[in-house]
């Protein structure tokens, strides 16, 4: 189904288990890793690199919350909903906080794939999308 | 009080403050109606996903990284990157008699300006065939109005019944017909007042059809009143291959309702061709491995599990399938006519041979079969029709023989004669169904040698005539014909007196 071969995938999930510590991606661990490939590059160098680098963007995003607010959060708030995802995740998960007009108020929590809905404009979507 | 109203308060600041969770995932391609999607970790298999724009799609393919799914909409406004989100539920399609009269999409939409649809129920599209326990044996008779089919080829209530060959050989024509013949019985029963009668009420999907036909159809529908007691779904041509794979599986959603509410229904699937041709569609684009004529390894699956929905249900009510396939030059062994052969409990062939020879409905007596549905014939029919098919074939058989040769016995010449005539006495005008009770009368005039006196050309024209004098003077007798389903010697004394009565009108 991907266009990334069978070969480059399993070699790619191997390097993301290796580059992970705790659940989280260690800054070390992909260092090392690429170092290593450096000297010893695989059969399709550049598809292999490609295709770990979106992986670990994806393994990233999922220890990251990203916190959208139309108003200002305060850090105790950004605290709470990292430790509140942290528990509900069972992984550690470091809050970033960025201002977002178009939400009109609230909030917008984004981590991995999941994204916590807590704003106006994502209610008024609602209601448009019910009509 | 106003502790009471800051409690209320707070609860509406908790609810209107309560984050929702959705899983998302982004557009890497979108191509031929099929989106690849990266994310939706969480995605279920057959889930309902939103795209931008309130468009719908369905997660067929289930990736390690992506996700595959066919766009049941507009897919000019979707574009690489755009967001998609899971919505946590099975694609389901209204139910309930608010669809009779109606014709909808393959999602359930109203598609015929006649406003929304009346309906507080929905069923999901896709649901497990019931199973063995749950089940009843057919025996109670769905009457196609089609006199070869009901003596020869009877079909009973829950049976799925193929309807197969080329086309133009009038297939269709014998899924209106049933239709037609079914609000012609349900009126009349419903007039009656009988506690015990059971209305059949029909369904017909429409798959990759031209909107011209589906239009001649339901206008057929609705010059023979049968359009109040029918659901029309439409995945015509110019819908995409998604809807037009959907399309049956809706239909049957809809019938399923009636079968689970102690309700008979009919559904006519026309056609499972085309049916497969939109299935290997969506397939080869999304890359599924692909077998026999390209189509997917799962395409036996596809009209297996399609078909097994169509049952009569133990204390509930049946759906009865009528699917139609069309072959390519008479082809019934290439890959998705046998499928669906095995599938069904029997096949109605048309030949355009037949056709063509003007013998319409053009039956192939000898390749179609019904495997159940002699147990639901009624005793009425089985008494003057029990040994047609039989003739027939002995007259097929002597015919191909006569051929080389004209010195023929008195007995083989009384033989073909009879044969003949019976081909004569089965020819029928579409859309023209003709009630169990006049069959009876047409088929029993036959064995005590009516027609016999009758020019062979003039056979079907006198059958007509009959059908007329009993509509028209013996509606007490029909009517007995109808409530007693069986002939007695009394029955039968009647029967010939009428006869005899016609004989001398018409003479």
């Amino acid at each position: 189904m991907s266009a990334v071969p069978a070969k480059i995938r399993a070699f790619v999930k191997q390097l993301v288990q290796l580059s992970l510590v705790d659940g989280c991606v260690s800054a070390e661990q992909v260092a090392g890793i690429l170092e290593y490939l450096e000297k010893n590059p695989p059969a399709n160098p550049l598809a292999s690199l490609q295709a770990y680098h979106k992986a670990i963007a994806v393994e990233i995003a999922k220890g990251e919350a990203r916190v959208e607010h139309a108003g200002p959060v305060t850090a105790e708030a950004l605290a709470a909903i990292a430790s509140a995802l942290s528990k509900r995740y069972a992984r550690p998960v470091s809050p970033l906080a960025t201002a977002n007009p178009t939400l009109l108020a609230g909030l917008r929590v984004r981590i991995g794939d999941d994204v916590y809905e807590s704003s106006v404009a994502g209610q008024l979507a609602a209601l448009s999308a019910a009509s | 009080m106003s502790t009471v109203l800051a409690q209320i308060e707070s609860q509406i600041a908790k609810l209107s403050s309560k984050a929702v969770r959705k899983n998302t995932g982004v557009i890497t391609t979108v191509a031929d109606g099929v989106a690849k999607v990266s994310g939706l970790s969480e995605v279920m298999y057959n889930e309902m996903v939103a795209f931008p724009g309130g468009v719908i799609g369905i997660a067929l393919n289930l990736g390690e990284d992506e996700v595959g799914c066919v766009i049941l909409g507009d897919v000019s406004q979707l574009k690489q990157g755009d967001e998609v989100q899971t919505t946590g539920k099975l694609l389901s399609v209204p139910v309930g008699k608010g669809l009779l009269g109606r014709v909808v999409d393959a999602l359930g939409n109203a598609v015929d300006g006649k406003g929304p649809i009346a309906s507080s129920e929905s069923y999901p599209v896709e649901k497990i065939a019931p199973g063995i326990m749950a089940r009843k044996s057919v025996s109670q008779p769905l009457f196609t109005g089609i006199m070869a089919i009901d003596s020869m080829i009877p079909i009973g209530r829950g049976q799925r019944e193929l309807i197969i060959g080329d086309r133009g050989t009038g297939k269709t024509t014998i899924a209106i017909d049933t239709i037609i013949n079914q609000a012609n019985i349900n009126r009349v029963g419903l007039a009656s007042g009988d506690p015990k009668f059971r209305p059949v009420y029909s369904i017909y999907v429409a798959i990759g059809q031209k909107n011209s036909n589906i239009v001649r159809t339901i206008a057929a529908l609705e010059a023979a009143g049968a359009l109040e007691f029918t659901c029309i779904v439409a995945a015509p041509a110019a819908d995409n291959p998604a809807n037009q794979y959907l399309a049956p599986y809706s239909g049957a959603a809809i019938g399923e309702w009636f079968m689970e509410n102690g309700m008979d229904a009919l559904i006519v699937y026309d056609d499972l061709s085309k049916h497969a041709v939109a299935y290997r569609q969506i397939s080869l684009i999304l890359k599924r491995p692909s077998g026999r004529e390209a189509y997917p390894g799962d395409v036996f699956y596809l009209h297996s599990r399609l078909l097994e929905r169509a049952a009569r249900l133990d204390g509930k009510g049946s759906l009865t399938a009528l699917p139609i396939i069309e072959t390519l030059a008479g082809d019934v062994s290439a890959y998705i006519p046998t499928n669906v052969i095995s599938i069904t409990d029997g096949q109605i062939f048309l030949e355009t041979d037949l056709f063509n020879q003007g013998i319409r409905p053009a039956v192939s007596v000898g390749l179609s079969v019904s495997r159940v549905g002699s147990a639901a014939q009624i005793k009425a029919t089985k008494q003057v029709g029990g040994k047609l098919k039989g003739e027939l074939a002995q007259f097929r058989e002597l015919a191909a023989f006569a051929q080389f040769g004209s010195d023929l016995d008195a007995k083989t010449k009384a033989q073909l004669d009879r044969g003949s005539r019976i081909v004569e006495l089965f020819k029928q005008p579409a859309f023209s169904p003709i009630s169990i009770e006049l069959q009876v009368v047409t088929i029993y005039a036959l064995q005590k040698g009516y027609y016999d006196t009758a020019d062979l050309k003039k056979v079907t024209a006198t059958s007509v005539s009959i059908r007329e004098f009993f509509k028209a003077r013996q509606d007490a007798l029909l009517t007995e014909i109808r409530t007693k389903a069986a002939l007695d010697k009394d029955l039968e004394a009647k029967i010939v007196a009428a006869l005899d009565a016609w004989k001398s009108t018409a003479a």
